[in-house]
């Protein structure tokens, strides 16, 4: 018997209603581990490469881990992956909240969608009842309305619904898949791609229980990490404050991407911060599914309410773009998770609009009459809108920064801030290297949550030493040894994306390691998830992510930074004078991975 | 009793997945005594459970298969339960429900609930000095017909007013 895994991969044709529900097969998630391992392994092995992303035959896949579900803390995630509408290579995201333990619940490890409805539809799974609904009513809705009016007509609170707002349907770039309203799968446009198939939500109900092997065994390791988690240092400050906390630690070390990274101290970061949203505008804090962290938070201003904000968006839309206004962020997070848009990639293209302004590169009549001083935030909430609705010069900007930079032109294309065509995230990499070199290699474009290599941000050098042999590798403006750093920790957020556990806890505080997680796999699953197994799946994942971005026309050149950070060093600051040495980390890390010169792997 | 702190709930359901595991060695929401609604558009997370009410409505079962214990926790005899669902039919709130034709409903772990220890929060208590029996007189207009989880909805709306009330007042003045 197959413990812990939900047992099933369900496949849906959208475009002929066809669905067919398979046996998972322990052999096969012996190679792969589930949810992103098990996502990325089904599109090198079956995805079409080039093809159009908006194409049909582009597939959508909802992964979701061996673990999730069941009694592991943290373990709450889902993954979305396809060849992504933004970037046009390799597209995943993952959000936590209550959608994937449902849907291991309701019995399955894997959702397959390929084709395109003829009219807008929502898939319904109910345990072994499977149904594509008629969304036509729903189409236009935004992602909360969506969300009751399927728990509505469905007559059940508990259904658990990834949805899409006005953006996924109008086929922006950036359009965001969420769940719980409020947990977003953001990057990579995987709501773009639910909109392209004219898939509105995927509701699930899952009335099943997960099994484990050894369910004593399991119970120990699981209160081991529930306690790692208690006892963690940080523990209160993310309790508190969640991943908001970053806003002034990151300002500390003048690297808080301040008017478009043009600065890395923000002067008003008090007005901003985490701590004075706690303060002023938390009622009490939020958690996905079975968790002990508890790291979320929901808020009230005066003009709304939601969830969140996390650290990428409260930057985004303030000091990245020059923005004070603390209820306005709050108001665009709202307004964000609604419209499902990302908060990253949206808050590029008004940080590059900005720049590109300041510089005289471009004005107001290129973008009709929008006004994009720094900061100005009616600017901001008119032009969220038009991208939503694709109205004016918003429709340019709904199909990312790269895209709109190219289209300019006139030097402007050196301030779009993105990797492979995925926009920077909020932390300026030259101030912490084995960020950077993250963002040059990941898979999915310049995003740190590939690699998550927080350990350089932790000043422990004797375990440095102990682990890597390295020193250096706890000093964040040291570049000796980050390659080392990356190799190690991008298969430890490979190994978190498969068993859909949260990074923050994972990585960032460092909680996950090889040796015990192939014990809660092996206790979980009853399958023989030796350490050495299991790091077998992992660079096995890795590789074919690579050969599958080659295919998609990833080549060494792209395996790099924007200018800025390799040729601009921070003006002031404990991180004044830094670069990325860009060129010599990816060298040393393809040398690691065993890739030549090229960034093959042999 | 078990009595909530709903200010602190975070809605992670450990409570859940808690009692789930305890009483069956797995995990899922159907197995668990404890279910949490959430209400995502407001803010709200509610773990509802057996409230040890003054009616005792599921105690009129046909069968005579439930019977308060010295606790006051609800005892159901798997021998005399036919799996009728008179007592899910009968409880206002829907801390009751059958699954896999058993029963469900909060036995307070012996004495010891799980669900309590699984809260890292202090959100739920275990007070087993407090025995006043609250009415759920209120919840039973009207629920005749609704499935346990339309009950639970309808509960949760209805008790957590006050907290909202507070938030609008604190954050909005």
């Amino acid at each position: 018997m197959l413990h812990a895994y939900g047992g099933h991969i369900l496949s849906v044709d959208l475009a002929s209603g066809h669905t067919r529900r398979e046996k998972t097969d322990p052999d096969y998630m012996l190679q792969v581990i589930g949810g992103r391992g098990l996502n990325s392994t089904r599109l090198f092995d079956e995805l079409k490469r080039d093809i159009d992303p908006l194409a049909p035959e582009n597939m959508l896949l909802i992964g979701v881990g061996p673990l999730t579900g069941t009694l592991l803390s943290t373990s709450a995630y889902m993954t979305i992956s396809g060849k992504s509408p933004l970037t046009g290579i390799l597209g995943d995201s993952a959000a936590g909240g209550f959608f994937g333990p449902e849907l291991k619940q309701a019995g399955y490890d894997q959702i397959v969608m390929t084709g395109r409805s003829d009219r807008p539809v929502y898939l319904f799974v109910a345990d072994d009842y499977v149904e594509l609904r008629d969304a036509s009513h729903l189409w236009g809705k935004d992602i909360w309305e969506t969300t009751a009016a399927i728990r509505k007509e469905l007559n059940d609170n508990a259904v658990q619904i990834a949805a899409i707002g006005p953006a996924g349907e109008n086929l922006v770039k950036y359009a965001t898949v969420a769940c719980n309203n409020s947990r977003m799968c953001g990057r990579t446009g995987m709501g773009c791609l639910f909109g392209s198939k004219q898939l509105k939500a995927v509701a699930v109900r899952g009335r099943g229980q997960l099994t484990m092997a050894d369910p004593l065994g399991f119970l120990d390791l699981c209160r081991e990490l529930d306690q790692r988690i208690l006892n963690h240092p940080e523990y209160e400050k993310r309790n508190a404050m969640g991943s908001t906390l970053l806003m002034k630690a990151l300002n500390g070390i003048g690297i808080l991407p301040t008017r478009h990274f043009q600065e890395g101290l923000c002067g008003y970061v008090d007005s901003i911060s985490g701590e004075r949203l706690a303060e002023e505008y938390k009622v009490k804090n939020k958690s996905c599914y079975n968790c002990n962290l508890h790291c979320s938070r929901y808020y009230l201003t005066q003009a709304v309410e939601s969830e969140g904000p996390e650290y990428e968006t409260l930057c985004s839309y303030t000091s990245r773009i020059g923005i004070d206004d603390l209820e306005f962020a709050l108001k665009m997070n709202a307004f964000l998770n609604r419209m499902g848009v990302d908060s990253l990639s949206s808050g590029e293209t008004i940080g590059w609009a900005m720049e590109c302004v300041q510089r005289g590169l471009l004005s107001s009549d290129d973008f009709d009459g929008l006004d994009f001083t720094w900061g100005n935030t009616q600017t901001v909430e008119k032009l969220l809108s038009m991208i939503v609705y694709r109205q004016g010069i918003g429709d340019a900007f709904a199909e990312g920064t790269r895209s709109l930079a190219q289209r300019f032109g006139r030097g402007t294309e050196e301030y779009a801030l993105h990797v492979k065509g995925l926009d920077i995230i909020c932390g300026d990499p030259r101030g912490i290297k084995a960020f950077g070199l993250t963002y040059a290699i990941a898979s999915r474009g310049g995003d740190h949550l590939r690699a998550e290599p927080f350990f350089e941000l932790t000043e422990r050098y004797d375990e440095a030493e102990r682990r890597w042999g390295v020193r250096e590798i706890a000093d964040r403006l040291a570049d000796k040894g980050k390659a080392v750093l990356v190799e190690h920790t991008e298969r430890q957020a490979l190994l978190t994306d498969c068993l859909t556990m949260c990074k923050n806890v994972g990585l960032s505080m460092d909680i996950l390691d090889f040796d015990f997680a192939s014990q809660l796999l092996q206790t979980g699953t009853g399958l023989k998830f030796t350490a050495e197994k299991v790091d077998e799946a992992l660079k096995g994942v890795i590789k074919r992510d690579r050969l599958m971005n080659i295919d998609f026309g990833i080549d060494a050149s792209m395996d790099t930074l924007p200018k800025r950070f390799t040729h601009e060093p921070l003006e002031k600051g404990p991180s004044k004078g830094q670069v990325v040495p860009v060129k010599e980390m990816v060298k040393e890390y393809y040398r690691l991975r065993t890739w030549d010169e090229n960034g093959k792997p042999r | 009793m078990i009595t909530l702190a709903l200010e602190k709930c975070s809605g992670c359901s450990r409570c859940e997945v808690h009692c789930s595991f305890f009483h069956s060695g797995k995990t899922g929401r159907s197995g668990a005594r404890i279910k949490v609604v959430k209400i995502e558009a407001s803010g709200i997370d509610f773990p509802v459970i057996c409230q040890h009410c003054r009616e005792r409505y599921c105690t009129r079962c046909p069968e005579k298969a439930i019977e308060v214990g010295p606790s006051g926790q609800i005892i159901v005899s798997p021998t005399l339960c036919t799996a009728c669902g008179t007592c899910e039919t009968l409880c206002p709130i829907g801390a009751i429900e059958l699954y896999q034709e058993i029963p469900y409903v909060c036995d307070l772990c012996g004495g010891e609930p799980r669900c309590v220890r699984a809260c890292t929060l202090d959100a739920i208590r275990y007070e087993p000095e407090v025995s006043e029996a609250v009415s759920l007189k209120e919840f039973k207009k009207g629920s005749r017909g609704l499935k346990p989880e339309e009950k639970r909805l309808r509960y949760t709306l209805t008790c957590s007013q006050d907290l909202r009330d507070n938030w609008v007042s604190e954050r909005r003045g």
